[in-house]
């Protein structure tokens, strides 16, 4: 082992942390545009307009067939050589974004349409109006159907960041040609390299999961809904009691 | 609150004020006709049967009636307002008309994310009823439809017989002028009808207005004031439950009860 471990590791904690967080920064800011962009194109090619169709599947399939690095150069030297200068923060997340957004707006389109016709109607029954229909019976069960996928995209959004090392964007994987160059020990390094993105990614997929079950079995997640359930239970003590208890009798 | 929650009526059923009346409607899909000239008159306190085969036009009648579907002619009048005329919806706040007019589905179609009881809360906090009384008024409804027990079970963990309890809870929440009932057991089995049918025949002792398409017509002989006979888009023929079920003027009539082993 020890001829294996020979860097220097606590010269280089704090410029590790560092580039750890900028790995987590990009994930999160991207993550968010893409699901905010996501949204919004599954949204126009759900839309009845057919020019809005249009303009988002010709997005879709643009960004789903070029390669993540290709559209990662587009916007950093690409846009630069077009006057267009991009720090390497927003040319990286942008890159990420557009990138992400299309498989996104697949998931969602096909759990927004997922959502059962009778649905919408029932919610137009009882006059919730377009926006209410759409925020409290469409989205949360289009967010059910669309979770599993879209952990998924979260966690290779995460190690996808590690493309950036070709801009280098002081993230992990920047970090990490960093010191190789320094200490010529490349095995080592990018084993401890590897071993940090996996500490990223298996507790946030397992956490997701455990977020997805929760999600299924309908468990009140929001604030709102916890308290409203709570009040319920309280009212409805007596009647859940009781029958309890004489179903236990029967038994 | 201890304030009843349901449709009790100071008003006695026999006055004459249409709650729903519809005139020459006529409504299309893809130039296929589903309804010609239909006229149709729900007055407070009635109940009234609409029956036929399926496909001819019925539930495409009671969906016109709270605009899920936009007749192509003709006029919808609701609880006094017109809301459609000739093609155009003249209503300003559909939800408003919305709540005015229950409805209840073959499908049930509670939202399957929200237990029971939060079914019933969600659109009655939308029309602004404050949270506690939305709940108080939710278990009420719940205990009066006899599923209190199960309050904060998730639809797909109800029966049948439930899950169709807990959509009439969530229409009579908002208080409505008059309930439609979209074939309401046409998907359960004859336990669960049994269940349903009692709470619709409690509904009509107190006076709820309600206007049903409907299989059942022993049910629908019972509880109705008026049957109206639909086919192939328009009122074959309609009167008082015992004409129009035991003594059938026209052959198609007939030839529809017969079917249903009704009428020998």
């Amino acid at each position: 082992m020890s001829g294996l471990f020979q860097v220097p590791w606590s010269d280089y904690r704090s410029d590790l942390l560092d580039a750890l967080g900028r790995t987590v920064s990009y994930t999160v800011v991207s993550f968010v545009g893409a699901v905010l962009l996501g949204l919004a194109v599954a949204l126009l090619r759900l839309n009845r307009a057919w020019p809005a169709r249009a303009v988002a599947a010709v997005y879709t399939e643009v960004f789903k067939n070029i390669p993540l690095l290709a559209i990662i150069f587009l916007t950093y030297f690409g846009l630069a050589s077009a006057g267009i200068r991009l720090d390497v923060f927003t040319a990286g997340c942008l890159s990420l974004v557009v990138f992400y957004a299309a498989y996104l707006s697949e998931i969602f389109r096909s759990a927004i349409s997922g959502v059962h016709t009778g649905q919408t109607e029932a919610g137009e029954a009882l006059g919730l109006g377009k926006v209410g229909i759409f925020v409290h019976v469409v989205l949360p069960q289009a967010v059910r159907q669309a979770l599993p996928g879209t952990n998924t995209m979260l966690v290779d959004l995460l190690k996808s960041t590690s493309l950036l090392v070709t801009v280098s964007a002081a993230e992990l994987m920047s970090e990490g040609r960093l010191i190789t160059s320094a200490t010529f020990r490349a095995l080592e390094v990018y084993l401890v390299i590897s071993a940090l993105y996996f500490a990223l990614c298996y507790p946030l997929s397992q956490l997701l999961l455990l977020l997805e079950r929760k999600v299924r079995a309908g468990i009140p997640l929001s604030p709102r809904r916890r308290r409203r359930v709570r009040a319920a239970r309280a009212l409805l003590a007596a009647d859940l009691d009781t029958r309890t208890d004489r179903e236990e009798a029967v038994v | 609150m201890t304030e009843p929650v349901t449709t009790e009526k100071t008003v006695p059923p026999a006055t004459t004020e249409a709650v729903v009346r519809i005139e020459g409607l006529r409504k299309s899909f893809d130039g296929r006709l589903v309804l010609d000239d239909v006229d149709l008159e729900v007055d407070r306190g009635r109940i009234v049967s609409v029956i036929g085969q399926s496909g001819g036009g019925k539930t495409t009648l009671m969906r016109c009636v709270n605009l899920l579907e936009q007749p192509d002619r003709g006029t919808v009048e609701v609880a006094g307002e017109v809301v459609h005329r000739e093609g155009r919806t003249v209503c300003r706040d559909l939800p408003r008309l919305r709540r005015t007019v229950g409805m209840v589905f073959q499908r049930f179609n509670l939202f399957p994310h929200l237990t029971a009881v939060e079914n019933i809360v969600l659109a009655q906090r939308k029309a602004g009823v404050a949270e506690p009384e939305a709940l108080e008024r939710a278990v009420a409804l719940l205990r009066r439809v006899g599923v209190a027990h199960r309050g904060l079970a998730l639809p797909d963990q109800l029966s049948g017989g439930e899950q169709q309890r807990v959509a009439i809870a969530r229409a009579l929440a908002l208080r409505p002028e008059v309930l439609l009932f979209d074939e309401p057991t046409s998907s359960l089995d004859p336990e669960a009808t049994r269940e349903v049918l009692g709470v619709m025949r409690e509904l009509a002792a107190e006076g709820m207005t309600m206007l049903l398409v409907t299989h059942e017509l022993p049910f629908a002989r019972e509880v109705s004031d008026h049957v109206v006979f639909v086919d192939g888009g328009r009122i074959v023929e309609e009167g008082r439950p015992q004409d129009v079920l035991d003594h059938p003027a026209q052959a198609r009539t007939r030839e529809f009860l017969t079917a249903y082993g009704s009428v020998s």
